[in-house]
This record gives structure tokens, C-alpha cells and sequence, in this order.
């Protein structure tokens, strides 16, 4: 029971790290670039969030609601300002750029709101659990699983079925080609960055109201949704959804291995199906 | 019927290597003219500008991005540590032995890492770096999170620890200054060069892509390792969060960007640009580093070479020239 348990607690924990992931592995698919904010984002979007929350009194869902067009828009801004500029073969420039906005982002954030962890207040659904036989489930781990589950499916419908979908992977496989018919690349990465940081809005929410957030939390998450990218196969949603799985999995079980082994066990499990399955677990070619 | 003749060489060069080695000798008497507190500043600049001249040769010739340099600046230091610390091994022998550890390191993880594309490989660097402070704070051996104190080093007196520090400081910038400037100078400078501008064509020219990337891989993990065990010998105490640091990335990188990628002389210029603001500015923290941050930014979107980059178009004089130039021997018909 013990560690039914533990893989039912580390699945509720990939619903989170899912909604880190998507936006990670949309960014990758469409413009191969990585944006090391990505983790930072989370931080900022939530303590946003806690900000509104004491300030202007508004409740989790509300919170929700702001945070998410928040997010897009800092993700327009940020792709139009920034890696437009540096979006290309040589990965060098794109990393080093959004490697400096990190630093100087965490340092901000921590002249703004201090080092101290905060969180957001979900009147009372972080304590509401339901039993599910023997196992108890938290209410809000379970919003979360169900929240990241239809953002997934969303995310890989819109890719399949609409026109900007058909843009998106257009820009993805052949940059200069897309753009011959009629596809403005620039204008498809700013969208795609756009709903990258705005699930992160989704993040950056549940984040705030599961645990806590601090300025400087950031690479931990940056590294959690690249962990999960790469287990679950790059570029692909599904993938990336099933990724955040097995590394919710493998850290909720090392964590009753012994809880100072809880965030190594998912790095170990990352390093093995490096050496394992380098393409990912769920990406049939090499 | 050769016409022409290759140099290398020019005044500038020659000037920069008599001032180059006057330093070192200088670093080396350093015990017998410098007040501690000079020879430990400059014990930490040669620190930063080993680090840095490491991911230089890595990001800028070997076209490997690593964020995760810190891995090998602690995996050295911590086997200094016991070697000399648990098994009583001279601690200035330590130093040299603990290069080993590196070295072997380097392989397994550019061996999982190297499938990765451009990108994913630097963050790859990095959760390799998170894994191994986690498993240090994990370890028994290592006295687990509280760290572990060289406390042998009381058996030598002040001054011969501060001979020691001099000599390994000089050391430390004449194997990673020096040895990346005869190894820019040899073929293999050329090969890595060819490989930087463009691997495909490189690999076409008969260069082994790979094989290279390896090879500068596992040097750069030694240099930076090299680093790390003499920085933590002067600080006499090690802990994992110091050890795997991210800030050495975050140091290395700006140092580069902000003294110019691909240059021996923006590696010197950025270091110390850094140290003294670092000694200037660190009290101001957080916001210190906002403008660090945001210095590195701007460097990687608008001056990519730094500013050895935009000096070097002005005045044409290398410290450590590379370059190789076709000069026209005189009395002879073209």
C-alpha cells in the first residue's frame, strides 16, 4: 500500500510538473531553442499572483484567470523583444541571452518580494482530500492532474487540427519554407512563446497554492520540466505529459526511499533513460 | 618554389608573452613581497579566470555549451579534500592527484549528454551538476551536508602555505592560459577552430568531430577541476552547496560574453572586470547582479564578441596571437 501510494502521490505531482513541461516542449518543437527563464516565469507569474491575492483581495480562481493572459502577454513580449533576435542554428546566443534575463530576473524578483517563501491561499481546497479505497487523493492535486490532462489534450489538438496549429508545425519543420507560403515566422514564434508562458500561468498558480515559491526557486523548475521533456521524448505534448509522469513517479518514490533522495531518484531516472532511450520513451525514431 | 612564408608571431605578442611570464614569476615571489591578503586575491582571480578560460575553450572553440561547469570545479575539490583531509595524502600532492577525478567524470557524462541537441545539452550540464551536490550532501564519506574542513593544513606554517598557494595560482594560469594558447597555436588550434566555424564542413576536411569535442570536454573539466581544488585549498573548508555552485557557471559565462568569446585576451579583461566589481559592487547584492545579468544579455544580442571584439577592431594587436598570416618574402617575383 505503501508505494501504490507513492506512484499515486508522484502521478498527482506530474500534473504539475506537466504544466511545466508543455511549454518547454512546444518552445523546443517549434523554434529549438531554450528558454532559461522558463522556471523563473513560475516564480514571477505566482508571486504575481500572491500579490494580487493580498492586494486587491482576489480568490485562487480569480487569481487563475489574471495570471494566465499575464503570462502570454510576458511571453509575447518576451519573444518579440528578446529571442526573435536570437532564434537560430547556433544555439549559443539564445541560451546565453535568456541565461543572463535569469539572473537578473531571480535578483529582481528578490528585490521586490525579499528571499521569503510565500504562498497563495485556496480557502480551504488544499486540506479537502477524497478516498479513493484505501488511498487518500487531495482535492487540489487532483484539480491539477485533471487541469494539465485537458491543457495537454488542448494543446495537442490545436497543433493537429487548426490552421494555427498547421502554421506552428509548418515553422517547426522548415523555417524558410513555411515562410514562402505565407507563414510569418515571426509572428508563429511570438504565439507559441506566448502560450507557453501562459500555461505557465496555470504553473505558477496550482505551484503557489500546493507548496511555496521563493525568487530563487526557479532552476529547480526549469530543470524539472527539461527532465520531463527528455524522458518523455523531445517535441513531443504527449511525451512531455507522460514524462512529468514518470518524474513525479520517481521522486514521490524516492522520496519514501528516504527524503533526502526524493529529487536525486529524478535525476537518476533522467540520467537512465538517457543511456537507455536517448529519444525519449515515447518517440518511436531516433 | 615557396614565395611566402607562415607567421604567427608579432611585436604585440612578443611584448604580451615577456609581460605574461614577468607575471608569473612575479605570482611565484608573491610569499616574499605581497601582504596575504594580496596573494589571496590573486590566488581567486587566477581561480576565475581558469574557469572561465575553460568554458571559453569549450562554448567558444568547441562549440559545447556547458551551464554545469561547477560538477568538476567541486568532484576535484572534494577528492583534494579526502585525499588529503581521510587519507592523509600531502595536501600539495593532493591537488594534482584529485585532477583524476575530473577527468574520469568527464567521460560518462559528455557520453549521456552528447545526445542531446545544443540547448538541451547545457541544461543537461546542469542537472548532472544538481545530481552530484545532491549526492555529496547524501554521502557519509563526505561528512554529507554540514561539508568537511582541511584541518591538516595546520601542520604547515603561514608561509609555506602561502609558497604553496603562489606556486599553485601560477600553475593553475600557466596550464590553462598557457596550455590553451600552445594548443590554438598547434593543429589541433586549427581543427577546433575549422570545427567552431562549421563541424560539417570541418568533419569534411578530415577533422574528427567527435573524437575533438570529447577531448576538449574532458581538458576543460581538468582545467576547471584544476580550479576548483586550489580555490577550496585557500578556503580550507568545502560544503556541497559551495562546491557545486551555480554561480561558477554564472562567473565563467559572464567573464567570456563580457571580455569577448573566442579570445585568450577577453578571458584576462572579463576576469578582471568581474573581480573588482564583484569586490566593488558585491555589497549591493541582488541588485549587483540584476546588472550582471543583464550585462551578459546584452552582450550575447548585440556585441557577441565582447569587448576584446570591438576592440580588436580598432587596433590590430593580439596579446596571444593565433592567427596565422602569409607574409611575401621580399627580393622575389609574385
Amino acid at each position: 500500500m505503501h508505494w501504490i501510494d507513492g506512484i499515486v502521490q508522484g502521478v498527482l505531482l506530474g500534473g504539475l510538473y506537466a504544466q511545466y513541461a508543455l511549454g518547454m516542449a512546444l518552445m523546443f518543437g517549434v523554434m529549438k531553442i531554450v528558454n532559461v527563464t522558463h522556471g523563473d516565469l513560475v516564480v514571477l507569474l505566482a508571486l504575481i499572483g500572491i500579490s494580487l491575492a493580498n492586494v486587491a483581495g482576489l480568490g485562487p480562481w480569480a487569481v487563475l484567470a489574471t495570471l494566465v493572459p499575464i503570462g502570454a502577454a510576458l511571453g509575447w513580449l518576451l519573444q518579440r523583444a528578446l529571442l526573435n533576435r536570437v532564434v537560430g542554428d547556433d544555439p549559443l546566443p539564445s541560451l546565453i541571452a535568456t541565461f543572463g534575463l535569469s539572473i537578473a530576473l531571480q535578483n529582481a524578483m528578490l528585490v521586490i518580494w525579499s528571499a521569503d517563501t510565500r504562498s497563495l491561499s485556496g480557502g480551504g481546497i488544499q486540506q479537502a482530500s477524497i478516498a479513493l479505497g484505501p488511498i487518500f487523493v487531495g482535492v487540489l492535486p487532483l484539480i491539477v492532474l485533471i487541469c494539465a490532462t485537458v491543457l495537454t489534450g488542448g494543446l495537442d489538438a490545436v497543433m493537429r487540427y487548426t490552421r494555427f496549429g498547421r502554421s506552428l508545425r509548418a515553422a517547426s519543420a522548415d523555417v524558410e519554407a513555411a515562410a514562402m507560403v505565407g507563414v510569418n515566422p515571426r509572428n508563429v514564434y511570438a504565439a507559441a512563446t506566448a502560450i507557453a508562458v501562459g500555461i505557465l500561468g496555470f504553473a505558477a498558480t496550482f505551484q503557489a497554492m500546493r507548496s511555496t515559491v521563493a525568487p530563487a526557486d526557479g532552476p529547480f523548475q526549469l530543470i524539472y520540466a527539461f527532465e520531463a521533456v527528455i524522458i518523455g521524448g523531445l517535441g513531443s505534448i504527449w511525451g512531455a505529459f507522460a514524462g512529468a509522469m514518470i518524474l513525479g513517479i520517481s521522486q514521490a518514490i524516492g522520496f519514501r526511499i528516504s527524503p533526502g533522495f526524493g529529487i536525486l531518484a529524478g535525476h537518476l531516472v533522467f540520467l537512465a533513460v538517457l543511456a537507455i532511450r536517448p529519444q525519449g520513451i515515447f518517440q518511436r525514431k531516433a | 618554389m615557396s614565395n611566402y612564408r607562415v607567421a604567427r608571431m608579432t611585436l604585440s605578442g612578443r611584448v604580451a608573452l615577456i609581460i605574461f611570464a614577468a607575471a608569473l614569476l612575479g605570482i611565484c615571489a608573491m610569499p616574499w613581497w605581497a601582504s596575504q591578503g594580496l596573494i589571496r586575491d590573486v590566488v581567486t582571480l587566477a581561480c576565475y579566470i581558469a574557469v572561465a578560460q575553460m568554458w571559453n575553450m569549450l562554448a567558444g572553440y568547441g562549440g559545447v555549451v556547458s551551464v554545469g561547469q561547477q560538477s568538476f570545479v567541486g568532484v576535484a575539490a572534494y577528492a583534494m579534500f579526502v585525499l588529503a583531509q581521510t587519507f592523509g595524502v600531502n595536501p600539495f600532492l593532493a591537488v594534482f592527484l584529485s585532477l583524476i577525478a575530473p577527468a574520469i567524470l568527464a567521460v560518462p557524462i559528455y557520453g549521456l549528454l552528447h545526445r542531446l541537441e545544443g540547448a538541451y545539452f547545457a541544461i543537461g550540464t546542469w542537472v548532472v551538476a544538481e545530481a552530484l551536490r545532491l549526492i555529496a550532501t547524501n554521502m557519509p564519506m563526505l561528512n554529507g551536508g554540514a561539508g568537511m574542513s582541511l584541518r591538516v593544513m595546520t601542520q604547515f606554517s603561514a608561509h609555506e602555505r602561502a609558497v604553496a598557494s603562489s606556486l599553485l595560482a601560477a600553475a593553475l594560469l600557466l596550464v590553462t592560459l598557457g596550455g590553451s594558447y600552445l594548443l590554438l597555436r598547434s593543429r589541433y588550434g586549427i581543427a577546433l577552430t575549422a570545427m567552431r566555424d562549421n563541424p560539417i564542413a570541418a568533419a569534411s576536411q578530415g577533422v574528427d568531430v567527435g573524437r575533438l569535442k570529447l577531448l576538449i570536454f574532458i581538458a576543460t573539466a581538468v582545467g576547471t577541476g584544476f580550479a576548483g581544488a586550489v580555490y577550496f585549498m585557500a578556503q580550507l573548508r568545502i560544503t556541497p552547496p559551495s562546491a557545486f555552485d551555480a554561480n561558477w557557471a554564472n562567473l565563467a559565462i559572464f567573464i567570456v560574453m563580457v571580455g569577448g568569446i573566442g579570445s585568450l585576451e577577453g578571458v584576462i579583461i572579463g576576469a578582471v572586470i568581474y573581480f573588482f566589481a564583484d569586490r566593488w559592487f558585491g555589497e549591493y547584492g541582488a541588485s549587483y547582479l540584476i546588472v550582471l545579468g543583464l550585462l551578459t544579455l546584452t552582450c550575447a544580442l548585440y556585441f557577441r564578441g565582447g569587448i576584446w571584439g570591438m576592440w580588436s577592431k580598432w587596433v590590430e594587436a593580439p596579446w596571444f596571437p593565433t592567427r596565422r598570416r602569409l607574409i611575401r618574402l621580399e627580393g622575389e617575383k609574385a
